[in-house]
Parts: structure tokens; C-alpha cells; sequence
């Protein structure tokens, strides 16, 4: 509006409006061409991805129910009565999952900043002197620099205006597009990469966590870890301020030697980021087993995560139920307004099962003090089977296999371990205890009435007493000070890449294999890095020497070091180290710039996730905005009950070519990376997948040599074979392991019938394109130099 | 009718047929180009020695998973290609694909011997996108497969060499 005078006397019965100040921001970096983006304002850089990496559809389901013109049958390319085919409906259905977990991340955002305002106040958002870029993915996305932590507000508000556009958009009747629903996938996955930055973003600063520490502090973890002796709250979820809560209330009446504050799943992680009194059982998987153990006085819940026949379990067990959080809330009587007296009376009498305090810190009082009462009660209690009960059990099983193995979505062979044990050999029952993802399904289906669950637990109570391991308590963000490190190193591909284990725990095979998966990368120098069930999970093992990853290798963000960056919301500070190489190594503009970054790290971070036990529409939604950045994603085989993948063709020559923004000339490259979410079957046939994938274009050469090795050894090592397609990475001779150098181009010659000249060790014509130092690999037109 | 071996794994309304051994075996030997898709439980039992068999009679084998390294330890590699289960549906689908042999797709695939839940959403994929031309798929694992066109029915674990007889068969009437 152009500055005008306003004669005040003159106006009569006019009512002025003032809306919302705006203060003048300083302009701490250009604001780049999409600040806040809507549905659309990213979809050419979607549909660039889309076209290189297509969407892959397995239906887990051919039909549609959503509306009352069904359920419609959508096989063998029929359409719903509304007109929406197979591949648009999966695509819908993804993009519902990815919106389910961008708003468990995000509304986990908005409720923790609530709370923390009013618990801690308005504090500065200071990360420390390692630190400048405080919030890379709220700079990207937003082109909003926060300094406090109510600067999160516009960008919650941007989020939450952003899901329901997206939420709309999945209505019956709205787009009808596959590649458009993938596209609103990735805007999904993008959001939820956002929110997960404000909520740990929030919680470190109103908690004082760890800002980056690579010598955070190891804390215990394991079912074995907990000791029994004293009063447990055990919290479960992924919300931590009720737990903080706790800590807090415990520490203030000298209480922290006498309780036991034990979590599982991402609230674990969180309570030892804040006290390293707290202990870590363990990941999603432990949950029902661990509550069955009844080793629990008390169990109090958040956010997500948690089973939803949670109080029926902590009935079974006599222990009362907290619940904290509005969105889990099981049929509770809502006791906020309640006296704390109150409370513990009613809870410690038995008088109702559970309650709902969400007050977290009020919760925090009440757990303390009715676990002091309930450990007591308790005490007598016995919820381990008695090697009686467990006989007749085990002899009760006929070994059937017509419920509890169709119904276990292992397809554990549970019958077979029962007759075993029966006969005196416990072994094939304790062994299902890892693999068992502790669902309890098969104990529902069973004629006979036994309870599974508890007799495997039984039968592995001398494994699971000893589960013993330690982990470095979430370090939080990766620090500038360490890209400027590793930037270079990271962009040229000597350190041969970034490998971020990430998500829950469906395993196909047990825990050990993310365990297996991180140890392998790290003693080949990758830079590990872990979050969430993954983090928790590789923590359990330990090697020949006793010392499980977390001690035996550092914690910095560097080659052949292992971290925990921390719980799932702590997982955008992944995207953020692959931003900041971006931003502090290449000088990029990242504010409000993201097509731009996003093809910056396509082309040059050479990084991979690794989901190997994605479960949650959280997962889905996480791998999706992984994705949109421009990382690939390994998931292990449950994930193809995602119902989509991204997968390249790297037979399709013109998937295959970007400019080179030099001169915008076209060039031919190499499959790097050749998909953007793939699962793969086994740990081993993940490894060298995962290696390949850490391709990428402007590796130079010793960046390639290094990662060929990798490649080709791990594919010797866990397949027996060389890859068939290692030869397409090669762009010259200086490529070439030089151990290796002399077999390596014989194989080129007689097997792929590149020219080459042995005696002088050089290719003379074969690769796709030849190793040019200064190329400038882009997908985007708006970035070649002459178009600028 | 039989259950699929995950019971709440039913997609849609068109589940797959159950078939004897021997009219596995015919449709295997009566496409013009079969492929027998295997997984890492091949390894379990040694069921890799009824894929090698089947190898034998001339039909090609994708060794998907780890499953490589069973063929590598046995010495049998002649027609045994390295691939992931994920990628071989990708490629199935494509009419760019020309097969490992580079002189086309495939117009049948058997499954044996991979994780259940995955093979089973490699079938539908299949089932649903691998149309044009039609790819026919075909369960000869140890369990029913319903998103197969022909699936065996499930057989136990504790009935392994039933389930050995049962792939006997099928590789005699290929």
C-alpha cells in the first residue's frame, strides 16, 4: 500500500482494522524462488524425478472401499464406479499414508511447542557455537530463519494449511492422476521431513538436549537392562515431554537412584537425550514382550507407537495406565482436573485401570508417586510362566500350523518350536524371540488357547535377561563445523558415502541385521548414521572384544564413525547434513531454493537410507521426503507392502541424461543413483545394494575407484558373484581399483567388449561418457549458466 | 479352497487356481519363455538342488536375494542371473526389458523358494501392470500363492519332503 496522508478529523463512523504487524525480517540470504510452496509450486521437480524413477505399484489391496459407490474392483485395469484406475489409487493410498505420518510428525511439533511454551517460555533458539545453520530444512522449505522458538509458529501454520490441502486433494472426486498423487506424496514427505525439524528443533532447545555432541554419553539398553528390584515406570511413545516430566519430579526429591525410568521406542531415545538416568528397552518390537515381562510398576504413554490393546496389557500385568496425549487416549476417565492426591489414590487402589492426566506435569508426579506404591503391591505378582504352566503349554500345541503360522507375519514356524520344547529343547522357541516382531497375533488364533507370547518369552527369559547393550544418547544435529570437514570429501566420493539406517523395527529377520548392515558400512569408512528403532536395535550386539558400534566407533560425522543423531523427528537432521554440504561446502543458496538443493544432492551427496524395518505410514512418509531431496532409499521386504517403490530403468538410455549446466549441454550418465526406493530381501542382498546406490555423477575419480571396490567386494562377498553391471560405472581406467586394476579390465575386454589395451592399462572406448572434472551435473534447465 | 499362507492376504476377488504338480510343470514347459524366479529359501532344505534341476532342463533362473551365492557354491551358474526381486518386477513390466538373454521378455514366471510376503506382492504387481503383453505367474513354492494365476497349496514346513515329492513332479513334466 503507497504512503498516504489521512485527514483523521475527517472521518466519521469508520472502524479501522489493524491486522497482524509484519516485522521488517533481515535479509539473511536471498529468498530463493519457492518459499512456503503450495501443491504445485514443486511439481516440476517431482515430474523430473518421476520420469527417471517411475512409480512401481504392487496393490496390497485391489480394491477400493472408500465411498459408498463400492467397493470396487480395480483389477485387470477396470476403474472404480468414480473412474479412478489401479495405479491412481495406489498412488492416492500413498499419498494417505504419507499425509498419516507428516501429520504425526507435525501435530507431534505443534504439541510440544504448546506445552514447552508454557512449561520453559519463549526461548532463543541458540544450537551453539558449531552451529550457524540452526534449521536447515525451515530455511529451505520456509525461507523463515527462527531465532525463538515461537518463530516455529507460521511454520507450523504452513504445515497444517499444507495437510489439509493434501488431505482434500485424496477425496473422492479430486485429482486422478498416478503422477500427480506421487507428486502430492512427495509434497507429503517433504512436510513431514519440516516437522520432524521443528519438534526435535523445539525439544532440544526447550530440553537443553545434546546440540550435535559427537561424545554424547552412552546409556544402557536392552530388555536386560532394567532393574527389577526397583519401582519402573516404564514410557512408552514419542512424545517426551511427559518423561521429561518425570526425570524432573524424580530428580527434584532426590528420587533419581530409587525409580527405574525405562522407555521404548523413540520416547526412550528422547528421556536419555534429557537424563542419562533413564534406560532405552528397546525399539517397537520389545513393546509387548517387555510389557508382558511385567517388570513394569507403572506404564505411562504418549504419541504413536504404542499399542492400541495397551490397557488391556497393563491390566493383564496390574499395572495402572497413564495416558498423556489426546490423540491415544483408550477410553480413560480424563483426570486432568483432579487433585494429584486424587490420582494416586484411585490409581494406586486399582479402583480404575488407568487414567488420562494431560497435564504432563502432572502425569510426571502421579507416575512417580504411584510406582512407589505399585512396585509394592507388586512385588508378589508373577508374570513369567512357571516351568509348570510352560510344560503344559508347550505339550498342549499339536503342532498344527493351521492358525498361529498363517497368522504370523513372519510365517514363523511356532508349532515345530513348541513340539521341540515339549521334548526338552527350548533352543527353537528362544530362538523365534528375535525374529517375532511381538504382535501377539498367533495367540489369538490358537485352538488351544496358549499364550504364545509368553511362552516364547519363557523360553528366552536366559537371552532376554542378558540383552544387554549401549548406545550414545541422541546427539542431535550434525554441525557445521563438521560439513566443512567432510563436505569436499563427501561431494568427490572418497568418503564413499552417508548410510542413514532410519525407522522401525519389522524386520524380516530379527534386529541383527541393522546391526550387520551398520558395522559392515562402517569399517568401510561410510559415515553411519542412525535414528529411531534402528539406532536402538544396533545397539544390542556386541563384537569379539565386547563393545557394541556405539563404543567402538566415534561419533563425529565422519568416514567410519557410527551416530545417533536420535529419535524419528530427529531424522531431518540427515536431510540436514546433506542441505548444509549444499549450503556450506558449494555456497548454494538454500533459502527457500529447494528444487535446487534437492538437485544438488541428487546429483552429488552420495547418500542412502536404509529403512530395513519400515513399518508406519511415519516411514512411508519419511522415505517419501528422503526421496523428493534426492536420496535413495533401501526398505527391507515388508516394505513392498507400501504397495509402491521408485524404480529406474537404467537400460532406458534417456532416463539417463542431465544437463551440464556449464554450457547446457546433454549428457549421457551413468544409473547413479539407479532408484530411489527399492527393497531388497535379505541383510545380504541389501549390502551391495546399498553400495551401489551411493553412486552418483560427479563422483571424480579416486571417489569411484573407492566405491567400486565397495561395490564389487560386498557383492563377492555376500552373493559370490561381481555385480553384471558394475562395468557402467566405469567412465576410464583412473575408475578402476588399483588393486584390482589389471583383472578388472581383462574382465571389461572379454566380457564386455570394451577396447582396451592391456599392456598400457587403458580404455580405449566403452563407457558411457568419460570422467570430465569439471561437469556440472544438473536436471534443471533454470541452472545452466546461459539460462541464468 | 485353500488359504493363502499370510490368511489376511487377500487382495481382490480373482485369487489364483490350485493346480497339481504335473499341469505346473506343462505350463512351464509349454511357454515359449519361462523363468523361474527363486529366493533365498532356496537355500533352506536344499531346495536349490530342485531349482538346479529345473536350471537343467533349460529354463533360465533369476536368483534373487542372496540366493546367487548357493548357485556359486554348487558351481551351477549357466543360466543363473543376478537380480533383486524388486528390479525383475521394474523390468518385467517394461517392454524396454530384452531378458537377461537380451532377446525379450518372458511370458511365464514360477516362484520358488522366496519370502512369502514379498513374492507375493511381486505376483500382484505382476498380475496388475505386467500386461501388455501378458506375463502369467505361477506359484511352485511351498506355499499358496493367491495372487498367482496357478499356485501349489501350502505345505508345511514339517512336511518338507512332501513338499520335495511335489517339485519332483513338476520338474518331470517339464
Amino acid at each position: 500500500m503507497p504512503p498516504s496522508n489521512i485527514e483523521i478529523e475527517a472521518l466519521k463512523n469508520v472502524v479501522i482494522n489493524i491486522g497482524g504487524i509484519e516485522e521488517e525480517e533481515e535479509e539473511w540470504e536471498t529468498m530463493g524462488p519457492t518459499p512456503m510452496p503450495g501443491i504445485a509450486d514443486l511439481r516440476n521437480w517431482d515430474y523430473k524425478l518421476l520420469k527417471r524413477y517411475k512409480p512401481f505399484y504392487a496393490p496390497y489391496c485391489e480394491m477400493c472401499c472408500f465411498c459408498t459407490f463400492g467397493k470396487c474392483d480395480l483389477t485387470g485395469g477396470k476403474k472404480g464406479a468414480c473412474g479412478l484406475g489401479m495405479a491412481a489409487q495406489q498412488a492416492r493410498f500413498v499419498t494417505i499414508a504419507c499425509l498419516m505420518g507428516c501429520s504425526a510428525h507435525t501435530a507431534h511439533g505443534r504439541h510440544l511447542l504448546r506445552k514447552v511454551l508454557k512449561i520453559v517460555g519463549d526461548r532463543e533458539i541458540n544450537m551453539g557455537t558449531g552451529i550457524n545453520i540452526e534449521a536447515p530444512l525451515t530455511r529451505l522449505i520456509t525461507g523463515i530463519k527462527p531465532e525463538k522458538l515461537s518463530d516455529f509458529i507460521p511454520v507450523l501454520e504452513y504445515l497444517e494449511e499444507q495437510i489439509a490441502q493434501l488431505l482434500d486433494s485424496t477425496h473422492t472426486g479430486q485429482e486422478g492422476s498416478n503422477l500427480d498423487y506421487e507428486s502430492k506424496a512427495y509434497h507429503a514427505g517433504m512436510l513431514d521431513s519440516l516437522g520432524k525439524e521443528v519438534a526435535d528443533l523445539i525439544q532440544i532447545v526447550a530440553f537443553d538436549l545434546p546440540k550435535g555432541d559427537p561424545d554424547a554419553p552412552l546409556v544402557e539398553i536392552g530388555m536386560g537392562c532394567v532393574d527389577e528390584s526397583k519401582p519402573v515406570i516404564l514410557v512408552i511413545g514419542h512424545n517426551v515431554v511427559p518423561s521429561v516430566a518425570v526425570m524432573d519430579y524424580m530428580s527434584d526429591h532426590g528420587l533419581d537412584e530409587r525409580i527405574e525410568v525405562a522407555g521404548i521406542c523413540c520416547t526412550a531415545i528422547d528421556t536419555t537425550r534429557y537424563s542419562q538416568k533413564a534406560k532405552i528397552v528397546g525399539s517397537i518390537g520389545r513393546q509387548l514382550r517387555f510389557v508382558r515381562s511385567g517388570v513394569a510398576d507403572v506404564i505411562m504413554v504418549d504419541e504413536q507407537c504404542i499399542r492400541a490393546d495397551i490397557l488391556e496389557q497393563a491390566k493383564r500385568i496390574h499395572a495402572p495406565l497413564i495416558a498423556t496425549n489426546d490423540k491415544a487416549l483408550y477410553g480413560l476417565v480424563d483426570r486432568t482436573n483432579d487433585s494429584v492426591d486424587d490420582i494416586v489414590a484411585i490409581l494406586a487402589s486399582g479402583k480404575e485401570p488407568g487414567v488420562v492426566i494431560l497435564d504432563p506435569v502432572k502425569a510426571g508426579e502421579v507416575a512417580v508417586r504411584v510406582v512407589q506404591i505399585t512396585h509394592e503391591k507388586r512385588k508378589e505378582l508373577v508374570n513369567i510362566l512357571t516351568d509348570e504352566e510352560f510344560k503344559e503349554y508347550v505339550t498342549m500345541c499339536q503342532n498344527c500350523d493351521a492358525n498361529c503360522i498363517v497368522a504370523c507375519p513372519q510365517g514363523l514356524p511356532i508349532g515345530e518350536a513348541n513340539k521341540a520344547a515339549a521334548k526338552g529343547d527350548t533352543a527353537p522357541l528362544a530362538s523365534l524371540f528375535d525374529p517375532c516382531v511381538g504382535c501377539g497375533r498367533c495367540e489369538q488364533v490358537c485352538k488351544k488357547h496358549i499364550p504364545i507370547v509368553d511362552v516364547i518369552l519363557k523360553a528366552s527369559l536366559p537371552y532376554v535377561k542378558s540383552e544387554k547393550g549401549m548406545i550414545r544418547v541422541g546427539r542431535g544435529p550434525v554441525r557445521d563445523t563438521e560439513i566443512r570437514k567432510v563436505g569436499a570429501p563427501l561431494v568427490l566420493g572418497t568418503i564413499p558415502g552417508i548410510i542413514a539406517i532410519v525407522g522401525c523395527g519389522n524386520y524380516p529377520n530379527g534386529t541383527k541385521d541393522v546391526y550387520r548392515i551398520a558395522k559392515e558400512f562402517a569399517e568401510r569408512k561410510y559415515i553411519v548414521v542412525l535414528t529411531g528403532c534402528g539406532a536402538m536395535d544396533a545397539a544390542l550386539y556386541r563384537d569379539k572384544d565386547g563393545k557394541t558400534l556405539y563404543e567402538k566407533y566415534p561419533g563425529d560425522f565422519d568416514g567410519g564413525c557410527v551416530l545417533n543423531i536420535g529419535s524419528c523427528v530427529s531424522n531431518a537432521h540427515i536431510h540436514g547434513a546433506a542441505i548444509k554440504v549444499a549450503a556450506i561446502y558449494a555456497r548454494r543458496n538454500i533459502r527457500g531454493n529447494y528444487a535446487e538443493i534437492a538437485d544438488y544432492i541428487l546429483n552429488r551427496v552420495g547418500a542412502c537410507g536404509v529403512a530395513w524395518g519400515a513399518m508406519s505410514q511415519k516411514a512411508a512418509s519419511i522415505a517419501s521426503g528422503v526421496n523428493r531431496i534426492g536420496i535413495p532409499v533401501v526398505i527391507g521386504p515388508h516394505g513392498w507392502k507400501y504397495r509402491r517403490a521408485y524404480l529406474g530403468r537404467k537400460y532406458v538410455d534417456e532416463d539417463w541424461v542431465v544437463y551440464d549446466a556449464r554450457d547446457g549441454s546433454k549428457v549421457q550418465i551413468e544409473p547413479a543413483p539407479e532408484h530411489m526406493l527399492v527393497a531388497a530381501d535379505t541383510y545380504q542382498e541389501a549390502i551391495p545394494l546399498i553400495a551401489r546406490l551411493c553412486f552418483r555423477p560427479t563422483d571424480n575419480s579416486m571417489g569411484r575407484q573407492v566405491k567400486l571396490t565397495h561395490y564389487m567386494d560386498l557383492s563377492m562377498k555376500y552373493l559370490g558373484v561381481y555385480p553384471d553391471d558394475w562395468h557402467i560405472f566405469v567412465r576410464g581406467e583412473a575408475d578402476l581399483p588399483l588393486a584390482r586394476k589389471e583383472e578388472y579390465l581383462r574382465i571389461l575386454k572379454e566380457e564386455h567388449g570394451w577396447d582396451v589395451d592391456l599392456e598400457a592399462k587403458k580404455i580405449l572406448s566403452g563407457p558411457v561418457r568419460k570422467m570430465d572434472v569439471g561437469f556440472d551435473a544438473t536436471n534443471l534447465e533454470e541452472l545452466i549458466k546461459k539460462n541464468k | 479352497m485353500e488359504i493363502p499362507f499370510d490368511i489376511g492376504n487377500i487382495s481382490g476377488p480373482e485369487n489364483a487356481r490350485v493346480a497339481q504338480p504335473e499341469a505346473l510343470g506343462r505350463a512351464i514347459k509349454n511357454a515359449k519363455r519361462p523363468l523361474l524366479v527363486v529366493g533365498s529359501e532356496i537355500l533352506d532344505d536344499d531346495l536349490i538342488e530342485k531349482a538346479i534341476a529345473i536350471g537343467k532342463k533349460g529354463i533360465p533362473i533369476a536368483a534373487t536375494a542372496h540366493s546367487m551365492k548357493g548357485f556359486v557354491d554348487r558351481g551351477y551358474t549357466e543360466n543363473v542371473h543376478l537380480t533383486g526381486l524388486h528390479e525383475l518386477a521394474n523390468n518385467i513390466e517394461s517392454r524396454d526389458w530384452m531378458g537377461f538373454d537380451k532377446t525379450g521378455g518372458y511370458d511365464l514366471i514360477a516362484v520358488l523358494g522366496g519370502i512369502y510376503y514379498s513374492t507375493s506382492q511381486f505376483l500382484i504387481a505382476l498380475k496388475n501392470f505386467a500386461t501388455d503383453p501378458i506375463v502369467r505367474c505361477i506359484s511352485i513354492d511351498r506355499y499358496y500363492h493367491p495372487a498367482a494365476r496357478m499356485s501349489s497349496v501350502n505345505i508345511s514346513r514339517k512336511h518338507t519332503d512332501e513338499f520335495k515329492k511335489m517339485l519332483d513332479k513338476v520338474i518331470e513334466n517339464i
